[in-house]
């Protein structure tokens, strides 16, 4: 046995798709349900299920949501901005990942 | 301490008005901004940004700069003279309106940290009440998602010590990354947050995963993309050849008349995530270099036996 195996390991959870109720995203990134509602409202990020006590959010809204509130913050965009600013850079992410990634598909088994 | 000036941060004349200062600041942080910036620096400018407008957007603050002298340099070694804040009533008096922990050693020595505890936290718990929840990104390899892995990090939180004074404590963590984690899903750690300021349960920290820029490989959601340079011949004719996976070397048959960019698919070799990713072989034609007799020989066999005109199609 070396001394590595004596350090402690955290096993964490993998925050799977839709998996987060608006109460654990609210107190995960420390805001109000209000903030989470108004962004859901504005289409800025989409939850599972259609009432709001039964919706589920999947994990990359924690970075949505703090980002959203850093945006309002530091940069003073409004929600309607915000949307515009996640959109853009969603488009910019998929420009970029394209130009990387282009040809056509032949599919083959292994 | 270093000396910081927070008109050359800002890109403007020491002269400039208060109108310039919001302009310049406005137009610096949509540049800068974590958030928005590809900046490997962005986040660093970001802050020294923050600090820079906190002081000169304050008229008073501004005025007890100024006051520093305008022969100082930036990172010029510095002390504030004893007296330099006299007739200035800003320590303590609230002007400090931003976050400062992140702010320099400088900043600190002039304007203080007196109104930090109430603008951070802005709310008073209760002894009962958990901690918060923490945040911060993981940084991996590919390879580690399809083998799963333990890395060490280290946290840095802020923490109230018994005084009630902020102190940044850093502690060190060592992680198991699941087999099959993507990029930017994340890890919760129950009760690895911040700890709660009186007897309730520490907050969770959560891990995001940021996959690491690999020479060979590129990443999308699951899949798995190479770039596999292959000779004319091997594309014209087909071959089996030796690619290179993140698992292992395989044998790949690449079909008769392949072309430049034409994407070949492993089926589930992509990252080992609940449904597993496919891996992608992107053909990159590379042609031998004409240097020598032999190879000029070959490429005007070519030319005299092939009758092929790539630019057919615009007619010409």
């Amino acid at each position: 046995m070396n001394s590595h195996d004596l350090l402690l390991i955290h096993t964490g959870t993998i925050i799977e798709e839709d998996s987060l109720t608006l109460g654990q995203l609210c107190r995960a990134c420390g805001v109000h349900a209000d903030w989470v509602i108004s962004l859901v409202e504005e289409g800025i990020i989409e939850p599972e299920g259609k009432e709001i006590h039964c919706w589920h959010f999947s994990g990359v809204n924690l970075v949505r949501v703090r980002s959203a509130l850093r945006l309002q913050r530091d940069l003073g965009v409004n929600l309607a901005g915000i949307g515009l600013v996640f959109d853009l850079m969603d488009e910019l992410e998929n420009l970029r990942g394209r130009l990387n990634i282009t040809g056509d598909t032949h599919n083959m088994r292994y | 301490m270093q000396y910081k000036d927070y008109y050359k941060i800002m890109g403007l004349s020491r002269d400039a008005s208060q109108d310039e200062i919001k302009r310049a600041y406005r137009k610096l942080a949509r540049k800068y901004h974590p958030d928005v910036s590809k900046d490997p620096d962005g986040e660093a400018k970001f802050k020294e940004l923050g600090e820079a407008y906190e002081v000169l957007k304050d008229p008073e603050k501004r005025a007890a700069y100024n006051q520093l002298g305008e022969n100082l340099k930036s990172g010029q070694d510095f002390r504030p003279p004893p007296d330099w804040d006299e007739g200035f009533e800003f320590k303590g008096g609230g002007f400090t309106g931003g976050d400062t922990s992140d702010y320099s050693d400088f900043f600190e020595q002039l304007f203080g940290r007196t109104e930090f505890q109430s603008s951070n936290t802005g709310r008073h718990y209760g002894d009962h009440v958990r901690g918060q929840d923490s945040h911060a990104k993981i940084h991996i390899d590919l390879e580690d998602s399809y083998s799963g892995a333990t890395r060490n990090i280290s946290i840095s939180t802020p923490e109230m010590n018994a005084q009630g004074q902020l102190q940044v404590k850093h502690r060190s963590l060592n992680i198991k990354i699941p087999k099959g984690i993507k990029q930017g899903q994340h890890i919760k750690l129950a009760g690895q947050g911040s700890p709660s300021s009186g007897s309730g349960q520490a907050g969770d920290l959560f891990l995001e995963i940021v996959f690491n820029n690999h020479p060979l490989y590129r990443v999308s959601e699951t899949d798995v993309y190479l770039d596999l340079p292959v000779t004319p011949w091997e594309a014209a004719l087909g071959a089996k050849i030796k690619v290179p996976t993140p698992e292992s070397v395989v044998e790949l048959k690449i079909p008769p008349n392949s072309r430049q960019g034409t994407k070949l698919r492993l089926a589930g070799r992509g990252l080992p995530a609940k449904t597993a990713g496919d891996f992608y072989v992107v053909l990159q034609i590379v042609l031998p270099p004409a240097t020598t007799e032999q190879a000029k020989a070959v490429y005007q066999n070519m030319q005299q036996t092939l009758d092929f005109n790539p630019r057919q199609s615009m007619g010409i």
